[in-house]
């Protein structure tokens, strides 16, 4: 992992040279998710090295101790009080999180919803995560190219709460009917180590013999459903994951688990760090910028999703880096007036 | 009622019963300005202006229009989350469901506005009516059971969150009437908030309840000492089931009050179970000096108790205390005001006596 | 024949035998030997769990941080593992002494305050779940020795899990306490009539204590279990255990006011709620349904046990007793 974060540090650095001009030391950014999760622990470590790179005053992680939009609301008002002045916020909620999110712009600091959106119309400048739909229809896509025609997949997912669960239920089901199979049961409100333990090895010990796919949309669900496998053993049935858990890759090598489609968190921290400071010092937002939408919003920002197969598994933080460096290459001319 | 005195203790809740009712300091002339000083509601104020000393000069945007602002609308849910806990503590009894009757009460407006399409007026009382009829269902298996009401409230409190989330499957309604969610956002002089507006005006009208009307009264002598209450013609029974009643609807406004400010009807709001509630709803009245043991109310201590909390949160928070040790410091708070009630009052008892 | 019909264990006892019954005949696989494994490791945590808080009822009082005890014994379980690589019987002893510690503390302050437990252990509820959270900041510890996962999940026996072990240790010598030790019957008789156990010598405080201690040992066991069980130092252990805490003993016919306990009885309740929880995911019924069939157990089992208490009542009444 500190590797992974050292090269891309490096390789961005390098495109970053000519906008340190106009860096801003008085730039202070937050960056919040909903609750306490292992995805954005890279989070950390992308805000520092950004505040370092572009001389921000600061990039901090602040975690709400609980996954509750309270809790992640007061979080957000006293960072105002403690005189942050630029916004990354993971959505407690995508409907409610907009009240706390126009509060804050209407203090004049940029907020931007970082790896799940808001539902427009909101004063978000944008957000920008992974596809979450794309990611999911690819990845049972991959899942569905190794299993047989008429195949029974269970899917696997986060918390209901979280904005891009709703999308991913969808894009399996649309992949799944495209390519003929069928998904017998979802799952979804486990993406915590107590009940997705549970209820995963609840429902495969009951209904292992129906199954013949898995697919996980979530971070600790795949890691659940990874441990499973390698419990039951025999290999039969074939799963798709997320994210980079030392588990899941680990699974992946020892070949119960057929691969995993990787998200770019530190991409998402370090970039909207950036963009954040850029905004404060004058630059807008393209009136015209070519953003996708999706289900949530019309001013979406792919942070890029990678499937990595048992090939790919050491090199995964290659491929991570390579579309963060692409993205951030094109970012300010594609998206910023400056 | 042995649950919740210890025996030794029993003395105690015999001497409260004594003097039923708010303010015993009107009684006794000459001692009354001491009285006063000592009494609860005044420690608080100079608590709460002894903590926005210390927060304001350890970070003087703590006193910035933003945060007291914000400031003012947290502590208008945790005052109303207080009061709904307090109607239920002067009969001797608790309410373990406030979070449960808060969330389904307010899941139920939310799916008024947003399922039939009804103004929010509608949604509001909705809302608060069904707050009113869950109460009335722990009101009314208490009285008739005669069993206690934590067993029964730790029973409901479950099953009213189970239908709740098995009728939403979990799924939050964001399609809130604008008017409501704009209430929540509005800024009175650009600090107070109409929330914290709402909660001032229902603890006045509690206040006066429990002070000048009969019903109140009543509510309070069946708590303080339901056998006498009984003698004298109170219908206790029926007096435990309204109090019930008005704490489910006090716990129906605060979930309301959340919806109006997230723009949302969220299932999570109160935690799992609406377990999230139950620091606070106890925080405020044993800070503000309700005693446990029933019989006695002091709306304003609550209100000062909940508005202490709500502060001292913030102000953890912004001592980058870390948000994950926030909780110790309350547990510790509510460990130190209940030790410290006890020490005041052995100390006036021990007053009375000499 | 009509004391066994009577006592507190044969209802839920006979309700444990048909629900197997009926499930078994209506799912097959519920009586495969994996389901009955994972069955007998929820069970064997719960039983833990809902001991812990029996105890608390037997002396006729609650205890409402069960579950933030067993939290932080568990994360300092998994702490003291992996950050300071203290051999796991070490640190199980370590983390056992802190939910002794704990305990204590509770009973103490119940004992020579006089407050009432309730709000003691609300208050220290929040304490220790606070301690929890400043030290983990959520973040579960992740390095659990492979001896410890395998305990907390292997059979012994197929299909005993070796978590069966502790759970039925602590369920006899518990029973052998409360039934036929001097401190049992103290403990009981503390529970039943406070005033009377004064009168009678007995040291009320110190019982008190005692019995709190207790109760933070068995909760700090169970999340040790845990521990084992999910193969994480998890934070967030104990959260939700403090329905399943009462609905078990007074299930298996608990008084809540004290001095009557089954630890039979207890354990069975246990494994109703378990059978319960499980049939809900077998047969694809909303899982969010466990909630509101447990508040219905406690609600009935309330009821039951206070049905009888008044129709006992009512004979020694009659019997002009």
């Amino acid at each position: 992992m500190i590797g992974y974060r050292c090269l891309i540090a490096a390789g961005v650095a390098l495109a970053a040279v000519p906008s340190l001009a106009l860096a801003d030391e008085s730039t202070r950014v937050a960056l919040v998710p909903g609750g306490p999760h292992p995805y954005f622990a890279a989070w950390e470590q992308a805000g520092a090295d950004a505040a370092a790179e572009f001389g921000l005053g600061a990039a901090d992680y602040k975690v709400p101790q609980k996954w509750e939009l309270g809790l992640q609301n007061q979080m957000l008002e006293s960072l105002v009080t403690q005189g942050y002045n630029a916004f990354l916020v993971f959505p407690g909620d995508p409907v409610g999180t907009v009240a706390i999110a126009d509060e804050l712009a209407d203090t004049g600091a940029p907020v931007m919803a970082l790896a799940g959106c808001l539902k427009d119309p909101s004063n978000a400048v944008f957000c920008m995560g992974t596809d979450t739909g794309n990611s999911a229809y690819l990845g049972t896509k991959e899942l569905l190219a190794v299993l047989g025609e008429g195949a029974k997949i269970a899917h696997f997912t986060g918390f209901l709460v979280d904005p891009n669960t709703q999308l991913r239920i969808d894009a399996v089901e649309q992949a799944a009917t495209e390519g003929g199979a069928e998904v017998i049961q979802v799952i979804a409100d486990i993406d915590a180590p107590e009940p997705a333990e549970e209820k995963i090895n609840a429902y495969l010990a009951a209904h292992a013999d129906d199954v013949d796919g898995i697919i996980t949309t979530a971070w600790v669900p795949a890691v659940v459903a990874s441990n499973a496998l390698r419990k039951i053993g025999d290999k039969r049935i074939q799963m798709v994951g997320i994210d980079h858990d030392e588990v899941v890759l680990g699974a992946i090598k020892d070949g119960f688990v057929h691969g995993t489609m990787l998200q770019n968190p530190y991409g998402q921290g370090y970039i909207g760090s950036f963009a954040a400071d850029k905004l404060r010092s004058g630059c807008t937002v393209k009136a015209d910028a070519l953003f996708k939408s999706n289900a949530l919003t019309e001013k979406f920002i792919d942070s890029g999703t990678v499937f990595a197969g048992v090939d790919d598994v050491d090199n995964y933080v290659a491929s991570m880096q390579s579309i963060t460096e692409e993205l951030f290459g094109t970012f300010e001319a594609t998206y910023l007036d400056c | 009622m042995s649950l919740m005195v210890s025996p030794d203790r029993a003395d105690e809740g015999a001497g409260a019963a004594r003097d039923t009712g708010e303010a015993p300091e009107r009684e006794l002339g000459p001692n009354a300005p001491l009285r006063f000083l000592l009494s609860n509601e005044f420690g608080l104020i100079i608590l709460i202006i002894l903590f926005a000393v210390i927060f304001s000069t350890l970070s003087p945007a703590f006193l910035s229009k933003f945060s007291l602002y914000a400031l003012g609308r947290n502590a208008a849910v945790n005052i109303m989350i207080g009061f709904s806990m307090m109607v239920v503590i002067i009969t001797g009894g608790l309410n373990l469901s406030v979070g449960s009757i808060g969330v389904t009460s307010a899941m139920f407006g939310g799916w008024l506005m947003q399922a039939l399409g009804v103004p929010w007026v509608l949604g509001l009382l909705g809302g608060l009516a069904m707050g009113a009829a869950l109460g009335a269902i722990n009101g009314v298996i208490i009285v008739r059971s005669g069993l206690h009401s934590f067993i029964i409230t730790l029973a409901t409190m479950s099953i009213f969150f189970g239908v709740m989330i098995f009728l939403t499957q979990a799924e939050s309604y964001r399609e809130i009437s604008p008017t409501l969610a704009g209430f929540g956002r509005l800024k009175i002089l650009s600090v107070l908030s109409p929330l914290l507006v709402t909660s001032v005006v229902v603890g006045i009208a509690l206040s006066v309840l429990f002070r000048f009307t009969a019903l109140g009264r009543e509510m309070l002598a069946s708590g303080a000492n339901p056998h006498a209450a009984e003698l004298s013609g109170i219908r206790v029974e029926r007096m435990i089931s309204y109090c019930h009643m008005l704490s489910g609807m006090l716990a129906a406004l605060a979930g309301l009050m959340l919806v109006s400010r997230t723009g949302a009807a969220i299932p999570s709001m109160a935690g799992q179970l609406g377990q999230d509630w139950l620091l606070p709803a106890f925080l405020g009245p044993v800070l503000g000096g309700t005693l446990l043991t029933g019989g006695r109310v002091s709306v304003l201590g609550t209100l000062l108790g909940a508005f202490l909390v709500t502060m001292l949160t913030s102000g953890l928070l912004l001592m980058q205390v870390g948000a994950f040790w926030v909780q110790t410091y309350l547990g510790l708070l509510l460990l130190a005001a209940v030790l410290l009630d006890l020490a005041r009052r052995s100390y006036l008892a021990q007053r009375k006596l000499v | 024949m009509r004391k066994v019909w009577q006592s507190d264990w044969f209802g839920p006892f006979a309700i444990t035998l048909l629900a197997i019954v009926i499930v078994g005949v209506a799912n097959p696989s519920f009586l495969s030997p994996f389901n009955i494994q994972i069955l007998l490791l929820a069970i064997s945590v719960n039983a833990m769990i809902a001991f812990s808080q029996m105890i608390i009822i037997a002396i006729g009082q609650m205890n409402l941080s069960v579950g933030a005890i067993g939290g932080l014994a568990a994360i300092s379980f998994g702490g003291m593992m992996e950050v300071w690589g203290i051999p796991w019987p070490i640190a199980a002893i370590l983390a056992l002494m802190i939910g002794l510690l704990a305990g204590i503390a509770n009973g103490a302050f119940v004992a020579f305050t006089g407050i009432s437990a309730f709000v003691i252990t609300l208050a220290s509820l929040s304490v220790f779940k606070g301690i929890n959270l400043g030290i983990t900041e959520a973040q579960p510890f992740y390095k659990v020795p492979e001896t410890v996962k395998a305990l907390g999940n292997e059979t012994f026996l197929h299909p005993l899990p070796w978590l069966v072990i502790p759970a039925v240790l602590v369920a006899v010598l518990l029973w052998y306490m409360l039934f036929r030790l001097p401190l049992g019957r103290n403990i009981l008789a503390v529970g039943g009539n406070t005033h009377a156990a004064e009168l009678s010598g007995i040291s009320v405080p110190q019982i008190v204590t005692v019995a709190h201690a207790i109760s933070g040992f068995l909760a700090a066991l169970a999340g040790i279990m845990l521990v084992g069980r999910l193969q994480l130092g998890q934070p967030t252990i104990g959260d939700d255990w403090l329905i399943l805490s009462f609905a078990a003993p007074v299930i298996g016919g608990a008084i809540l006011t004290g001095g009557k306990v089954s630890v039979a009885g207890t354990f069975l309740g246990v494994a109703i709620v378990a059978i319960i929880t499980q049939v809900l995911v077998l047969f694809n019924i909303d899982p969010f349904l466990v909630q509101v069939v447990l508040g219905g157990l406690i609600l009935w089992a309330v009821g039951m046990n206070r049905w009888r208490e008044v129709r006992a009542e009512r004979q020694a009444v009659a019997a002009g007793t």
